[in-house]
């Protein structure tokens, strides 16, 4: 590829997937109507991903899992027959929450109430003093199932009573991009969350983009993002994967750690070197990063790949395995954001002390996009701009929104899929 | 901490730092580095790392899982030197410059043990 006058390779990701190349609305980012359209016409009609199967593997597993854009609190549920279900986390009696969660293992849920019984796969099975009861249907009185399915480990549910799409035509071409991947250390995330002053959109963008990184984060990733060569990190690859997509970011070869941090040398003096993420580097690890759609050019100068699973999720890959971002809406300029590392069992006092190190860095890069993104909407808020100038390593951005107005007005799933 | 360990013998000189540095979780130590001050947490850092070599070495010989109180109660210290690393190497401050505190993050869950 030529390189321009900042000495970086010229990119065409924008014309290349057929997107317009326009100012970008900015009222999706503030309006009241848009985040109504949003919640009712976008997250209760869209696959959600909500958990993985690992978080429930035994028979009688269950979690309780929070949709707090639509105010719906879901148990998935792991019965004896195998099958993982989803339930409305809302009792037939008067309506109670039935599972107080996060999660356990139990082969019937009791509500707090009044004791009503569900079997773990929704029967109801109990309530006490029957006879006072006027010929309760008990058949039809079970927990009210959600649609779940399951993908590749993935659980999701959809809100609408019958799913207008399967989730595997949802997923379309993103199913084929990440189909076999070997996801690492899927037991043992770390999991941190933080309630945000910022349109979800707003957070989201910030992590779909590396034009920010070398100003907003110079001192804890800024150099492993950019360099002399690609100063401003433009991306290395972006495909467009029907609603969803993908794209693969740079990574400075050049960068090493400064040995004048001692704890950092300390951490890696005995221990096996690698990435930290990858504490232990195994034939797993070895397989994931052989997936054609990890680092999906072969670059050899790649940090990570965001695949953006519409509307809220990411599934991130980078050289020590995944990660998952999600931004769920709760308001026009609020969010709840929810990010998961996949971190190894560690063996031995090396590789935890790495993952403190590696543990406390990461809250320190969320917590610089936390600032970023406040200021951000605060920014958006004035009214002063109505669109926003995006360039085309901003391409996810752009992608996302076009998407969105889809979903907003199409009055069939198939027509905003289309 | 419930009830009061020791450090091994020979790491007295780290003892004045336990009941700061030494929180049973992630969330602990981070907040220990986020709301001391950097004076303090320079004075922790650099007792703490000259022995660090030596500490590591020490809590090696168990399991990560089944170590003795008094190792455990010496790698948490370690794990709190991690976290002031981060205010030491990299921000030159106890936080990212110009981030909120307190702020809404949480971990919900640490890497495990200690976590
Ligand atoms: S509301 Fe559940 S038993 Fe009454
Ligand atoms: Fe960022």
């Amino acid at each position: 590829m030529a390189q321009d006058a900042t000495g970086a390779a010229a990119t065409n990701f924008t014309r290349g997937i057929g997107l317009h190349t326009k100012p970008v609305p900015l009222e999706p980012y503030r309006s009241a109507s848009f985040f109504a359209a949003e919640r009712d016409r976008v997250f209760a009609r869209a696959w959600l991903m909500l958990a993985r199967v690992e978080e429930l593997p035994a028979p009688g597993d269950y979690v309780v899992k929070s949709i707090p854009t639509n105010g719906v609190s879901v148990i998935l549920s792991h019965a004896k027959d195998g099958r993982i279900r989803g339930f409305y986390n809302s009792c037939s009696h008067r309506g109670s929450e039935v599972v107080a969660g996060p999660r356990g293992n139990a082969a019937r849920f009791t509500c707090p109430y009044h004791s009503w019984t569900y079997a773990n796969d929704g029967r109801l099975v109990g309530i006490p003093d029957e006879p006072s009861f006027f010929a309760v249907d008990k058949a039809n009185c079970g927990l009210t199932p959600i649609a779940t399915e399951t993908w590749e480990g993935w659980i999701f549910v959809n809100l609408q009573r019958r799913p207008e799409v399967s989730l595997a035509m949802f997923l379309g071409p993103f199913a084929v991009h990440l189909a076999g991947l070997k996801y690492q250390a899927a037991s043992t995330p770390v999991v941190l969350t933080a309630d945000l002053d910022a349109n979800w959109k707003v957070v989201m963008d910030a992590f779909v983009e590396t034009y920010h990184i070398p100003v907003i984060h110079p001192k804890t990733i800024g150099t492993t993002f950019s360099s002399k060569m690609n100063p401003f990190a433009r991306l290395l690859d972006a495909r467009k994967l029907g609603i969803h997509q993908a794209v693969s970011m740079y990574g400075n070869p050049e960068y090493v750690a400064n040995p004048d941090n001692r704890v950092e040398a300390l951490a890696y003096s005995a221990a096996a070197t690698g990435s930290v993420i990858a504490a232990a580097t195994t034939e797993g690890a070895r397989a994931f990063l052989e997936h054609p759609s990890v680092n999906p050019t072969g670059s050899g100068t790649w940090s990570m790949d965001v695949n953006h699973l519409f509307p809220h999720t990411h599934i991130d890959c980078g050289p020590g395995g995944f990660w998952t971002h999600q931004f769920w809406p709760t308001s026009p300029n609020t969010c709840r954001y929810e990010v998961r590392f996949y971190v190894p069992q560690a063996q031995n006092v090396y590789e935890r002390f790495q993952q403190e190190l590696y543990v406390g860095r990461v809250a320190e890069i969320v917590l610089e996009d936390l600032n970023n993104v406040a200021r951000t909407q605060r920014g958006i808020d004035t009214g002063g701009k109505d669109f926003m100038q995006i360039q085309d390593s901003e391409i996810g951005i752009r992608h996302t929104m076009e998407q969105l107005m889809k979903w907003v007005d199409a009055d069939t799933v198939a027509e905003a899929m289309a | 901490m419930s009830v009061r360990t020791t450090l091994p013998l020979g790491f007295a000189d780290l003892e004045p730092f336990v009941e700061q540095w030494a929180g049973a979780t992630v969330d602990a130590r981070m907040y220990a580095r986020a709301s001391a001050d950097m004076a303090g947490i320079r004075r922790f850092y650099e007792v703490a790392v000259a022995r660090g070599a030596e500490a590591l070495e020490y809590c090696a010989q168990f399991p990560l899982d089944a170590m003795p109180d008094d190792a455990a109660l010496l790698f948490r210290l370690m794990l709190g030197l991690a976290q002031a690393s981060i205010a030491v190497e990299i921000h030159g401050q106890p936080r990212a410059p110009g981030t909120p505190w307190p702020n809404s993050i949480t971990l919900q869950r640490g890497p495990s043990p200690f976590g």
